[in-house]
């Protein structure tokens, strides 16, 4: 026991309990409902086991596969996206000499918006009758209002443009930073052998990037879902579902059919997408910086 | 029953420019109490607040705590959260007959609580209407049942009166059928400029226009047994309505995304000739700071479907209190005062329905003597709809969860993402497992 109280245990405790507290219980707690037919609005169905049934009836329910699919596919479209744009403002940010941090605090604007207030936002924009869009569009002719937020392809690019409007700034800065921090020597030297800049930025910014590339992608992997108070707010997954994303269809399973077993269920289904995605960063996080050290 | 000290004084009350029927009221001294309440909040609903909360604290000394105030899909979400916690700190609740059956029984009997002449101060009808299971969970704080809103100049100008006669083969006068709506609609729709009408397109609003519609055509959404029968004639023939005025682009392309505040602003910015709403937006449509058809609104009760019945999908905001209440009596006081004939006066000149019919009687009677013929016509038109069309969606707790299927199949239909019998196909099968899920069959 003594050696107990005077080991290194005693100091890990209070991090174990806070974590076991906060994360661990509620994790095992939603993992169970998962497997019950829980409705927050009839307490005692927690207490019901029904095995795997729950997992069943979403194997075969097309509905939220095709969710599943959206959220993919939104997912990698917006991150690619939003590092495409995120790296280009810090690249042209990290060129400038005057109004450097200035403009930096611009950048970060964007997500000082909490994100209902950006779904609000782009639903005006792109409201098809009252909205700015269409009628900026009104002013070179295109007399037909656009059905934004109704057509599929569209509706799903409308959401798309607010929440890369919303997170770029999280990959500019990011990227900014591994920027600062690349060193001038290599830059240099290349430069003096006869690089043109397309040759320095390929061959030696952008794989002394390549680890804040990854972070980046893996810090946003894990907190895009933030992105469900826009299109909860633009569209709710609607219409006709057209807009539907694994995080829409859980809320309105849990907490408005109150059905929490079935939308746990759906949760851990999709926590494998997000660990997916993590593993696949991390993955080629390590890759990068391996390569880095050799070079 | 409650104790002691809850008294029971019959006055006649006297407030304002007008004096009501003789009601019971329900004071006593509530002095050291605080009760915790949760309310629905927006600009609609919170001016009763301001007026009541200190009223009722002035006459029985007790305290009020709002612990939430917030629209009413999130203080359903709030609420269900707390009953799976067990945490139900909190004595007084907004509730609605529509949300009322899904919260099984955290609400208080309030037939054991309210004394019978109280009871007698309000409509029978919604009374029942709020009774969950043989309990009367809530107290009625006003109704809502929807009527046809018009710009009266299009009826009035002579070139449309000529032009829809020739097309149309009738005259042109505020519609009493649904099919009639229909033609009228795509006759005035000038896109994108101008629109017939509109609908609210998504969620539990475009499920209960259907379920309205349904109805008014002579069908049901369920059997006796709770067996969905929407996908019947009746059923194509209301979800084919919808259809038939998006492809005629007589409403806005974004319909699907409407909801009340859309549909409301819309008629209010001049750009929609026919407008089904609630008596609520009547007061807001004729104020000349608000909108620009003021002073050129009709209003004709909601019209007929093929079955020969007028829609009348109908509703009552209230007030529950919780069943671990620990001063029941002060909160019956309390939900007396809320629902009382002062605060349902004061409502009632907002525009919203009350649910006494002394008030009935005596917003009429301003009305009269003040001379405003538009609200007169108001409180009139939704009088009479609400004792003639009124009725109330299936009052079960699945009501919320079937609407949450029903609606992305019309909408797909809609959309002409599906066949009208195909979508209602695929509700139907969908509803029928929540309904198998809740034990009915």
């Amino acid at each position: 026991m003594r050696k107990f109280l005077n080991g290194p245990w005693v100091l890990l405790m209070p991090t174990l309990i806070i974590l076991t507290c906060v994360v661990l219980l509620p994790l095992l707690l939603s993992l169970w409902t998962s497997f019950t037919p829980f409705k927050l609005t009839k307490p005692d169905t927690l207490y019901r086991f029904v095995g795997f049934r729950n997992y069943e009836r979403l194997i075969g329910d097309i509905d939220f596969w095709i969710a599943f699919g959206r959220t993919v596919l939104f997912l990698a479209v917006a991150l690619n996206l939003e590092l495409v744009f995120g790296l280009g403002i810090a690249l042209l940010i990290n060129k400038i000499t005057y109004g450097q941090r200035t403009l930096r605090t611009l950048m970060m604007f964007p997500m000082m918006f909490s994100p209902i207030l950006v779904g609000f936002q782009w639903k005006y924009i792109f409201n098809d009758n009252i909205g700015l869009m269409n009628n900026f569009l009104r002013e070179f002719g295109v007399i037909q209002p656009i059905p934004w937020l109704v057509d599929g392809i569209l509706a799903n690019t409308s959401i798309m443009a607010a929440e890369i409007w919303s997170s770029t700034s999280v990959f500019a800065i990011l990227l900014l930073a591994g920027l600062l921090g690349i060193p001038k020597d290599p830059i240099e030297a290349a430069k003096v052998d006869g690089c043109n800049s397309w040759q320095v930025f390929k061959n030696i910014t952008l794989p002394f990037l390549m680890p804040f590339v990854f972070i980046a992608m893996t810090i946003r992997s894990l907190d895009v879902a933030r992105a469900y108070d826009i299109v909860q707010m633009m569209t709710g997954g609607g219409p006709a579902k057209r807009t539907e994303l694994l995080w829409t269809l859980i809320s309105r399973t849990g907490y408005v059919d109150a059905k929490m077993g079935m939308a746990n269920a759906m949760s851990y289904i999709s926590i494998f997408l997000s660990i997916a995605f993590t593993f696949f960063f991390f993955y080629k996080l390590v890759e990068a910086r391996q390569r880095l050290s050799y070079e | 029953m409650l104790r002691l000290f809850l008294s029971l004084i019959l006055t006649v009350s006297f407030f304002g420019s007008f004096s009501a029927k003789a009601e019971t009221e329900l004071w006593g001294d509530y002095s050291g109490v605080t009760l915790r309440v949760k309310l629905i909040g927006g600009g609609q609903y919170e001016g009763l607040y301001n007026e009541v909360i200190p009223w009722w604290e002035e006459n029985t000394g007790g305290k009020i705590e709002i612990v939430t105030q917030k629209n009413h899909f999130e203080l359903d979400k709030e609420i269900k959260k707390d009953i799976a916690s067990g945490n139900l700190d909190f004595c007084v609740a907004s509730n609605h007959t529509s949300f009322a059956s899904q919260y099984g029984n955290i609400y208080t009997d309030l037939n054991n609580i309210m004394p019978a002449s109280v009871l007698a101060d309000y409509t029978p009808l919604i009374l029942e209407h709020s009774t969950v299971d043989g309990r009367l969970v809530q107290m009625p704080r006003h109704s809502d049942v929807s009527n046809l809103y018009y710009q009266k100049s299009l009826y009035e100008d002579a070139d449309n009166k000529a032009n829809f006669k020739a097309k149309y083969g009738y005259d042109l006068t505020p519609p009493e059928t649904w099919d009639q709506v229909k033609d009228q609609a795509i006759f005035f729709s000038n896109p994108p400029d101008f629109y017939g009408t509109q609908y609210v397109g998504k969620e539990e609003a475009i499920a209960g226009r259907f379920y309205e519609l349904v109805i008014a055509n002579g069908g049901a959404l369920f059997d006796e047994d709770y067996r969905p029968i929407f996908n019947s004639a009746a059923g194509v023939e209301a979800l084919q309505w919808f259809i038939d005025l998006y492809n005629a682009k007589a409403v806005p392309d974004g319909v699907l995304n409407y909801l009340w505040d859309d549909t409301g602003l819309g008629f209010a910015s001049g750009t929609i000739a026919m407008n089904l709403d609630w008596a609520g937006w009547a007061g807001f449509f004729n104020d000349p700071e608000n909108s620009k058809v003021a002073g050129d609104i009709g209003l004709v009760r909601a019209p007929m479907g093929s079955g020969g019945l007028r829609t009348g999908w109908s509703g009552s905001h209230s007030f529950s209190m919780t069943e671990s209440c620990p001063d029941k009596e002060a909160a019956a006081s309390f939900l007396w005062a809320l629902t009382s004939n002062k605060a349902q006066m004061i409502e009632a000149r907002g525009g919203l329905s009350p649910t006494r019919p002394a008030i009935w009687d005596a917003i009429i009677a301003e009305k009269k003597a003040e001379g405003d013929e538009f609200m007169l016509m108001v409180f009139e038109t939704f009088k009479m709809s609400l004792a003639e069309d009124a009725f109330t969606p299936p009052l079960i707790p699945e009501w919320i969860e079937f609407t949450n299927v029903l609606y992305p199949e019309l909408q797909a239909a809609i959309l002409g993402d599906k066949s009208p019998e195909d979508a209602l196909a695929i509700a139907s099968k969908k509803a029928t497992e929540i309904m198998e899920d809740a034990g009915y069959f």
